[in-house]
């Protein structure tokens, strides 16, 4: 039997606690807090207690979803990628760019919070952009 | 004999499948499980001053395989919460080898191995605005009257953000279903916390079985003196029982719920329903 820690982020909100996943026979246990993490020095708050559940749960998404006739049907990121990009250009072409917003979320990280606001001044053209944390 | 060789030979004479100690990751100290299989491994083995509940991971282990030789790095307060899961049926003694380290300064070593002996970080604050970590009880029930001491304990619990984390990292708290998590004690879900209801139940829980390892203090984000709080309902315990929880391998006055504890796994797997 094999037991190991994965040191890793909390990724449920911005302040970023530094966490443990117990790991037996390569299936994600439980979650502890990392004690010499500067952020939460061996703390967590309920979210972070329970950050394990999510990965193991049966309504974790593991494909894109495209909605079609109502109803989200699988897909592959590529077919969801060329999707949204298409339909991106659509808008922006019948509607302009400002008829499109970003929301981006505390649960990504700050480069990739960067990117996204980047694509959405620079690619599609708008300051349509806002955070989950100010809703 | 150094700790690496005295594991080499716990492996070599077939003695444990997995030894849980600690190994140095990304600079941080991190509890591992060394396994025979990768003898190599061993040399990254260490002692950490953080302090990790290695006896509780060893009781998921075994929730797995209750068969699993484990060895285990141990301080005073795991000999402690060992002791205490054995007489509570969680673990097996004969499953376990254990290889005790330093942790309490002493003449050999004057510094201490303990994250809770360490100079007192988180003191500093609780010094001039509250409860000292490492008082004793009985200077606090001297030096304060009732109502004091009352309003204190309000003041103290009134913090609490109920994240469970005193729950989740005692090594003693191990029950299937939990009182804390009862709505008919206690409403999951719902803030702020039950004041003083969910501390008091906890602390009655804690009655003969706390073993004082302040695991509980170290993770509570509200910095609330829980260990302090378990100390005095083990203080009466221990004046009324003569009993210290996991001194030895005697079994709590309050084993209520009989010889047929069974290591039912905590529902953290998430397959019963739907897809695998
Ligand atoms: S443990 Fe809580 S406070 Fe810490 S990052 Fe996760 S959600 Fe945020
Ligand atoms: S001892 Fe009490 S607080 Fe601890 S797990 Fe059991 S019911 Fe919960
Ligand atoms: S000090 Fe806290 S964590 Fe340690 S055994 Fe007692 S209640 Fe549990
Ligand atoms: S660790 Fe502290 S804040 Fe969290 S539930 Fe326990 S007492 Fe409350």
């Amino acid at each position: 039997m094999g037991c190991k820690f994965v040191p890793a982020v909390c990724s449920y909100c911005g302040t970023g606690c530094g966490i443990l996943f117990e790991v037996i026979d390569g299936k994600i246990n439980s979650t502890i807090p990392l004690k010499s993490h500067p952020v939460n020095q061996g703390k967590l708050c309920i979210k972070g207690w329970n950050l394990h559940e999510y990965i193991n749960s049966y309504m974790r998404l593991k494909t894109p979803l495209i909605k079609e006739d109502g109803t989200f049907q699988k897909a592959t990121w590529d077919e969801a990628i060329n999707h949204t990009a298409t339909e991106l250009n659509r808008i922006k072409q019948r509607f302009g760019p400002d008829s499109i917003g970003v929301l981006v979320s505390a649960k990504i990280t700050n480069e990739e919070n960067y990117l996204a606001q980047k694509f959405t001044r620079a690619v599609i053209g708008t300051n349509n952009v806002d955070h989950c944390a100010r809703l | 004999m150094d700790i690496i060789n005295q594991v080499e030979q716990l492996f070599i004479q077939n003695k444990i499948d997995i030894f849980l100690g600690y190994k140095e990751l990304d600079g941080h100290l991190i509890p591992h499980g060394f396994t025979p299989d990768n003898l190599d491994e061993l040399k990254e083995l260490k002692v950490s001053e953080n302090r990790y509940s290695l006896e509780k991971i060893a009781t998921h282990l075994s929730e797995k395989d209750p068969d699993l030789k484990i060895g285990i790095i141990a301080r005073d307060c795991n000999q402690r919460a060992l002791n205490l899961l054995y007489t509570w049926k969680q673990l097996k003694p004969e499953n376990i080898e254990i290889v005790n380290v330093n942790c309490c300064p002493s003449p050999l070593k004057p510094h201490p191995d303990c994250s809770y002996l360490e100079p007192k970080q988180s003191g500093e604050f609780k010094k001039e605005h509250g409860i000292d970590y490492n008082a004793e009880p009985d200077s606090l029930m001297e030096t304060f009257n009732n109502n004091e001491r009352f309003s204190r304990w309000m003041y103290e619990f009134n913090k609490c953000i109920k994240c469970y984390g005193c729950r989740n990292i005692c090594p003693v708290c191990f029950c299937t279903e939990c009182s804390l998590e009862h709505a008919s004690l206690i409403e999951p879900g719902t803030l702020p916390a039950e004041v003083p209801i969910f501390h008091l139940v906890r602390a009655t829980h804690m009655a003969g079985r706390c073993i004082d390892c302040g695991l509980c203090e170290e993770a509570c984000p509200s910095h609330i003196p829980l260990r302090l709080l378990y100390r005095e309902v083990n203080d009466i315990v221990s004046d009324v029982f003569d009993y210290k929880p996991g001194e030895g391998m005697e079994k709590s006055p309050f084993t209520i719920i009989g010889d047929d504890v069974v290591l039912e796994p905590k529902p953290m797997d998430f397959q019963i329903q739907g897809e695998k």
